[in-house]
């Protein structure tokens, strides 16, 4: 069956009353967490996987693949009504989003906003559909050595990019794998870590542990925070004018490709799109100096870049299993709550499912755009609720996730006190990213280490003499030799600013 | 901001200093190869070395992050983090023994007034809605096993 036949049973399957459905209401729920200040998408994702439990893990993961991306959509509304950005990749629609807002032109930003999203996500998931085939048969080719280097990469990557000490970044990094090692030895069975406390034989939960540090930490750094004000959009203008429309196709194109580039690249994040695709528009426009005053090619290129990342992000994980990012890594959670493990052999074994969900990124896509333009009011609307209400209600759901998942209030004990801990981490700016994929990751790299050491008879020249394994290593070498050498600078600046 | 980070070294050592000692417990080698505690013993190695690294860099004034660093905590703010811990360390004491119901009852509306909210209508429309509202969605319709007290409530 080729690679069309195989989109079309998906779509089929997508098309479904139930999973169109989730793929509604997962679109419905990702724009609300986008649009609630104080809720990022991985806390919104990690806080409503309780929701898909008892869902079929098809109808679950397009639920769940839809938070995700209506989330990343919702941050924009927020950006240009209140000038706070739902989420990370929204800052950068904030410079002239709210500048077109206060100038009455906010309608027609959230509409650009909508429609560059739409373009870039179904141009980044047309990419995937082309992409993710070939390099999931190439990727079956990895043997235990390829595997660990791989993933010794993504890890890598995210590292790097994750915050400004590389030191700092790979001691979380390496924490994160630590507290992997909790619970029963994948290869022998032996129980490590546990001292005798029977809920950590099956190991630190990983939807707790990230329900604590983006959720509850969330929570928590928002405390003290007053309600904002809020700019109605008119709603009489959503489509822009001839010449803005001129304006924007251009920006758009140039978004969907970036976003889509850098969204198959691990660790970028979605922030680096978004601003590589703002700095090439003020680079190319012939009047740089409105940006930041209100150019719609200042809304229009970040927001597609920003959803055409979001969609080419998933082909790391899908053919590679390697999650590019916190809310990525949280969705691979789900797959892994499903009994399932994202990568190269879920094509084989489940592709019914692999391309039922990438089938419903179109559909889902579409969704946004039919919920976004005519609802721009409500989402509004809801912005006015008071941060109180949303925090408890957060908060509640928190509970609800972390204990439902293994009913056991022990969960609930690990999410308060990573909720704690990833509180501190934020408050002094440590990063957080590079934990929670050495988190999930660990085990993964862990067993690939010691099957290609079983293989090997113990002799670790096997990662040498096998070229694949090798050019990994290496290229994981370089990112952070690049990124020691990216920061070094910066410290020795701030050491004599000291 | 410095003070932070050393902080969060010395943590991170609290952590990685036991692991190393705990991973000696386990095999690092056996017959088909590398043992259970061969992966946790070469992490925690690194992960202090890294620690100390840090801690070499912060003493000679190196990067430390100054952007997060310069708000201080209000007492406003303070409490009501303090507030939201004790409410969740509460219910989570309390979800088994009284049940999903009457745990969260007065976990939403003590938190919600706490916060600051003041429409006392609102706060019990809401808590309501939280507690009953939800466990009827969750284990009647979505089938999540949420847990049922001593009271059968």
């Amino acid at each position: 069956m080729d690679t069309l036949q195989h989109l079309m049973a998906g779509l089929a399957a997508a098309m479904s009353w139930q999973n169109l459905a989730f793929a509604l209401m997962g679109c419905t729920l990702g724009t609300l967490i986008g649009v609630l200040p104080g809720l990022g998408p991985a806390a919104g994702t990690a806080i409503l996987i309780p929701l898909t439990f008892r869902l079929d893990p098809t109808g679950g993961l397009i639920m769940l693949s839809a938070i995700y991306y209506g989330a990343m959509y919702g941050g924009t509304i927020t950006s240009v009504l209140i000038n706070v950005p739902g989420e990370a990749a929204s800052v950068v629609t904030c410079f002239d989003g709210y500048q077109m807002a206060k100038q009455g032109r906010g309608g027609t930003a959230l509409g650009v906003a909508a429609v560059g999203s739409f373009i870039g996500g179904i141009a980044a998931t047309v990419a995937l559909v082309v992409v993710a085939p070939p390099l999931a048969r190439l990727a079956l080719s990895f043997g235990p050595p390829e595997f660990f280097a791989l993933m010794l990469v993504g890890l890598g990557l995210v590292t790097s990019l994750a915050g400004r000490s590389l030191l700092a970044g790979l001691a979380m990094a390496v924490l994160g794998l630590l507290i992997a090692m909790v619970g029963i030895d994948p290869v022998r069975g032996a129980p490590r870590f546990t001292f005798g406390i029977p809920s950590l034989y099956d190991g630190v939960g990983f939807i707790p542990v990230v329900m604590g540090l983006f959720g509850i930490a969330e929570i928590l750094l928002t405390m003290g925070a007053s309600d904002r004000q809020v700019i109605t959009p008119t709603l009489t203008s959503l489509l822009p004018s001839r010449e803005e429309r001129r304006r924007s196709a251009g920006a758009i194109g140039r978004g969907a490709g970036i976003g889509f580039f850098l969204g198959l690249i691990p660790g970028v994040g979605a922030i680096i799109p978004t601003f590589v695709a703002y700095v090439l528009e003020k680079r190319l426009s012939k009047t740089p100096e409105k940006f930041g005053q209100g150019a719609i090619e200042g809304v229009a290129a970040p927001e597609t870049a920003n959803n055409a990342y979001a969609n080419a992000a998933m082909i790391p994980l899908l053919t590679l299993g390697i999650p590019s990012s916190p809310t990525i890594a949280v969705l691979m959670g789900a797959f892994i709550v499903n009994g399932l493990t994202p990568g190269p052999f879920l094509f084989q074994e489940r592709p019914d499912l692999v391309w039922a969900v990438i089938a419903s990124f179109f559909l889902g896509n579409i969704l946004l755009l039919v919920l976004n333009l005519p609802l721009v009011g409500l989402w509004a609307r809801i912005l006015h609720l008071p941060h109180q209400y949303v925090s408890v209600g957060t908060l509640l759901f928190c509970m609800l996730g972390a204990y439902s998942l293994q009913q056991n209030v022990f969960d609930v004990g690990v999410m308060i006190v990573c909720g704690i801990i990833g509180y501190g981490m934020r408050r002094i700016d440590l990063p957080v990213a590079p934990l929670v994929l050495g988190l999930i990751l660990g085990p993964f790299i862990e067993k690939s280490l010691r099957t290609s050491l079983e293989m090997s008879g113990g002799d670790f020249s096997i990662f040498l003499t096998r070229p694949l394994c090798l050019a990994l290593l290496v290229v994981g070498g370089l990112i952070l030799l690049g990124s020691a050498l990216r920061l070094a600078p910066a410290e020795i600046r701030e050491s004599s600013t000291n | 901001m410095r003070r932070g980070w050393q902080v969060a070294c010395v943590c991170l050592l609290g952590v990685f200093v036991p692991a190393l000692v705990t991973s000696l417990d386990y095999s690092l080698t056996d017959a088909l190869g590398p043992g259970p505690g061969f992966f946790p013993f070469w992490l925690s190695a690194i992960g202090i070395a890294l620690c100390l690294a840090m801690l070499v860099q912060l003493v000679r004034g190196g990067v430390v992050s100054h952007d997060a660093a310069a708000l201080p905590l209000s007492r406003q703010a303070a409490l009501q983090a303090g507030a939201v811990l004790l409410a969740l360390t509460m219910a989570a004491a309390f979800l088994e023994p009284l049940g999903f119901r009457l745990t969260m009852l007065p976990f939403i509306a003590g938190l919600l007034l706490a916060l600051g909210a003041r429409s006392l209508l609102a706060v019990a429309l809401c808590a309501v809605a939280g507690s009953f509202g939800v466990f009827h969605v969750f284990y009647y319709w979505l089938k999540v096993p949420l847990p049922i007290g001593v009271l059968g409530i």
